[in-house]
């Protein structure tokens, strides 16, 4: 079936079974390695992608089912090169340590900062509450989000 | 497998005359069960864009929610926010951001779940199911709609249009808790939901409804019958936690023993019943 959405900003079409697990299509066929496979079903959040700017599990997601949808992906979120700020601040505060979790958090904190732009702890954790990470303790991560709304407030808005 | 989008009710009802023919809407459940074994549809009819499905309608006192209206929408519609804030409470803690965002509130029905989170509010709501097929349209009420352990009234060819759900009286006061192991993305190992008129140390009306501890979601009308028209004391509530315990059927599973179930339940109406008796403990 052909499929057609936009993914990190562009216009795709691709041909696959509908069938198939978003997920398998976007890392084997599309090559986006940055959306990990923890579990399969929908519990670790670690194939966390932004679905019209909504965290979803990749991994309970239909290849039919992103026709005409926005996708975005944590490779969408470099520009030029450089680090989205959410990107930067859990590179800075340590937040990363084996980094498969990383991708995952990553997304539902751009989503989260994008609805919430300074929120609390409760907010936060309330956001995150769908991805587990079995290395950082989870305390790093935090302080990663609130380095995230620094740096988001201090960025200049291009008009 | 074949895959088909339905894009209007009469594509579904077509669809799903077809042998081995199955919705789909987020699939949080399905596709968790179909990776298991557990189901192998022949066709696969995604009911997420059916936008007369999706519909959320204030009418006589009652909010009407399509079937595959999304959980994450429901947090953030004002008639639902406004009107039914226990049915609110309870999405919050529905599995976690990524699954909101996909699964619907007809899923979670149609899936029944002993655990099911909404049927908790639902039944407390007395909410009614309007149920479709080719040539039927009826409405049952959730407590007859829920018949065991992934088993419900809906025939082959029948789907969930709309739960109909009476407004929340914004006297009464509401109660819900969910012991699980950890605090998003848990099957609950039990659950207590209440919604009680308590005026001047009285229980006028008590709705209480638990979850996980019989095979599908249920009312404690015992318990019910027990505090209506009653004014709590102590004595009073040990009665109740008594009889909660009592009332429920539980089974040892990998997430908790029948006894730890059955204690949890009237635990957690105690503790609730306590708080009205003596807010400052």
């Amino acid at each position: 079936m052909k499929i057609y959405f936009t993914l990190n900003g562009r216009n795709v079409d691709i041909d696959a079974v509908p069938t198939d697990r978003l997920i398998d299509v976007l890392r084997d066929q599309l090559q986006l390695k940055g959306v990990k496979e923890g579990c399969g079903e929908g519990e670790c959040g670690a194939c966390t992608v932004l679905l019209d700017g909504d965290p979803v599990n990749a991994c309970l997601m239909l290849a039919g089912q992103v026709h005409g949808k926005d996708l975005l992906t944590v490779e969408g979120l470099t520009t030029d090169g450089a680090l989205h700020p959410v990107q930067a601040a859990f590179a800075e505060t340590g937040a990363v340590q084996c980094g498969f979790c990383t991708p995952g958090f990553i997304m539902s904190t751009v989503a989260l900062l994008q609805r919430i732009p300074t929120p609390t702890d409760e907010q936060i954790i309330h956001a995150l509450a769908g991805h587990v990470c079995r290395c950082t303790g989870y305390r790093k991560i935090l302080d990663a989000v609130r380095r995230a709304t620094e740096l988001l407030a201090q960025e200049v808005p291009l008009n | 497998m074949e895959y088909v989008r339905a894009t209007t009710l009469e594509d579904l009802r077509t669809h799903l005359q077809r042998s081995g023919a199955r919705i789909i809407c987020g699939g949080t459940d399905l596709l968790v069960k179909m990776r298991h074994g557990m189901a192998a549809p022949d066709v696969l009819i995604d009911i997420g864009e059916l936008e007369e499905l999706a519909k959320v309608q204030v009418i006589d006192d009652e909010v009407h929610i399509g079937a595959a209206t999304r959980e994450s929408i429901l947090l953030r519609t004002p008639q639902v926010g406004d009107h039914l804030p226990l049915l609110c409470q309870v999405l919050q803690s529905l599995g976690a951001e990524q699954i909101r965002n996909r699964g619907s509130l007809g899923g979670n029905l149609a899936n029944a779940s002993p655990a099911a989170d909404s049927a908790i509010p639902l039944l407390l709501y007395d909410a009614r199911l309007r149920l479709v097929d080719a040539t039927q349209d009826r409405w049952v009420s959730i407590d007859e709609f829920l018949l065991g352990p992934g088993k419900t009234v809906l025939s082959s060819g029948e789907f969930i249009h709309t739960v109909a759900i009476p407004f929340q009286p914004p006297e009464w006061r509401a109660f819900y808790h969910k012991v699980g192991r950890r605090r998003a993305l848990i099957i609950s190992i039990a659950s207590l939901g209440v919604l009680i008129d308590y005026q001047d140390g009285v229980v006028h009306e008590i709705r209480v409804a638990a979850g996980s501890v019989a095979p599908t979601a249920i009312r404690l009308r015992a318990v019910e019958e027990l505090l209506a028209g009653r004014a709590l004391s102590k004595g009073l509530i040990e009665e109740a936690r008594l009889l909660a315990s009592a009332s429920v059927c539980p089974i040892n599973d990998i997430r908790a023993t029948e006894t730890y179930r059955r204690t949890v339940v009237g635990n957690l109406l105690e503790r609730f019943l306590m708080s009205l008796l003596d807010p400052m403990a």
